[in-house]
């Protein structure tokens, strides 16, 4: 799986203070992915849904996502922007495994 | 896709919009000397005038002035006002948007008026004895959100008209969330200024609206520039003052027109009628559904929003799951009206809200219905 793609995203009210991309990909999200993001914060996994919604979140920063989706978003604290580099290099290496 | 944030913005908008915006655009622009056909035919702004003036309550349709929507309205009404001496006080309600607060916290006009909030319930309902609590002998100017875009509810205009009056308060309603889908009347309410968006249910597309402000409020303009009258004219020594400046926004009026005239030949009961039974359906429904917490009541929340949280679940991470996941697009957060959620206790993550119009059926509000369940099942699972 790749990132084939990042852009703004439009929740900007939602997040108040984040700061939110989505990123598009070349393949759906699967449950290994999912599972493999588990150790990078608090865990939140609805798998009894027919699209089942993830969550991963710490202080600074939050990745989510659908289930089957070609997309996910992750949203940065604005105070901690400048990491936004380094969580997306450990989501491509998550994606690599 | 199921749009269900229709409080934000209507969609879809009637056929007649969007046609009446494209003739607008592929038509010749006005021309001050008509001739012709066109001489026979009302300007599209008088009319528009006219036609809001009849749903909005209005006699003096002339003094319905059209801007870019509710935000520069307000900017033009509360930077405009004569507040009287220094340290007057400014009553805004708790549930205002921030095309209010924004305003009167930042206008430099503003920055001697104290700014007084009158507190609200639960559900957004200002009472006769919050605005007492709230006012005070100095007090000039009342603000109220007509019907709020948080949870619906819809003020006793009658009793805030006596109020405002024994009170001696120049009264200002916003009705961005009400006109077009809930009896507005302005002259009864004897509100001294309207301020009304055109892009919600008064079915007109972004970038439109305006207000209206009564004949002997004396109000500075925000903006001044060309107006086609009077064009050697450079001062308003007489106080003569125009608010409508450089070029209108045509096809923006023209598609106004058409949807406040598609409001009239629809029928505001009808559609009054046919939203709240789509709003029973969500409250019903969701009342049945375990680990949904929903904010206000139908008795008093009569308008087409409505506010809701699945315990266990943040608000936007509800909003994702059912855009990402079911197709159905509704708001989460404080829907830039952050003072109410303190009333409601959600100030932290603010509520999911769910909105509907005209064109909403009820097979969207039965899969909406469908999802939450769901989503609110594996929460429950999950915790």
């Amino acid at each position: 799986m790749k990132i084939i793609g990042k852009q703004p995203s439009r929740e900007k009210c939602a997040e108040s203070g984040w700061f939110a991309w989505d990123y598009l990909l070349d393949e759906p999200v699967e449950r290994e992915f999912i599972l493999k993001l588990r150790p990078l914060g608090g865990f939140t996994y609805l798998d009894m849904l027919k699209q089942p919604f993830f969550k991963i979140d710490s202080d600074y920063y939050m990745i989510k996502g659908i289930q089957g989706n070609d997309y996910f978003r992750i949203a940065v604290h604005g105070k901690h922007e400048d990491q936004l580099e380094e969580l997306e290099r450990t989501i491509i290496d998550c994606m690599e495994k | 896709m199921i749009y269900l944030n229709n409080g934000a913005t209507s969609w879809p908008k009637p056929p007649a919009v969007s046609e009446a915006v494209q003739a607008c655009l592929s038509g010749t622009p006005a021309s001050q000397f008509r001739g012709g056909s066109s001489i026979m035919k009302k300007d599209v702004e008088v009319l528009c005038r006219e036609k809001l003036g009849q749903l909005l309550g209005i006699r003096e349709t002339e003094r319905i002035f059209f801007t870019s929507g509710a935000t520069e309205s307000m900017n033009t009404v509360l930077g405009g006002l004569d507040y009287g001496e220094k340290g007057s006080s400014i009553l805004v309600t708790q549930t205002e948007h921030n095309s209010v607060l924004r305003p009167v916290y930042n206008l430099e006009q503003l920055r001697e008026h104290p700014v007084l909030v009158v507190k609200c319930t639960i559900n957004g309902i200002v009472t006769e004895e919050s605005l007492e609590i709230a006012v005070r002998p100095d007090s000039r100017v009342l603000i109220v959100n007509h019907c709020s875009n948080v949870t619906g509810c819809v003020q006793d205009m009658e009793m805030i008209r006596e109020f405002a009056k024994r009170h001696g308060l120049i009264l200002i309603v916003d009705v961005s969330q009400s006109a077009g889908c809930i009896p507005v009347d302005a002259d009864k309410w004897e509100a001294d200024a309207l301020i009304f968006t055109g892009h919600k249910s008064l079915m007109g597309i972004q970038g439109t609206g305006g207000f209206y402000v009564r004949s002997g409020i004396e109000l500075k303009p925000l903006k001044y520039g060309g107006t086609g009258r009077n064009s050697a004219q450079l001062t308003y020594e007489n106080k003569d003052y125009e608010y409508e400046v450089g070029t209108q926004n045509m096809p923006g009026i023209t598609g106004l027109l058409a949807g406040v005239e598609f409001i009239e030949q629809t029928g505001l009961s009808a559609i009054m009628e046919k939203e709240a039974r789509l709003m029973e359906m969500l409250y019903s429904g969701l009342e049945q559904i375990e680990g949904v917490r929903i904010y206000g009541n139908h008795d008093v929340c009569r308008g087409p929003v409505m506010s809701l949280n699945f315990q266990g679940l943040k608000a936007s991470d509800a909003a994702y799951i059912l855009e990402s996941g079911y197709g159905i697009i509704v708001r989460s957060g404080l829907h830039c009206s952050p003072l109410i959620h303190k009333a409601m206790g959600t100030e932290e993550g603010g509520t999911v809200r769910v909105s509907v119009s005209w064109f909403t059926e009820e097979k969207d509000i039965k899969k909406f219905l469908g999802a939450a369940k769901e989503i609110a099942a594996s929460v429950a699972r999950n915790i």
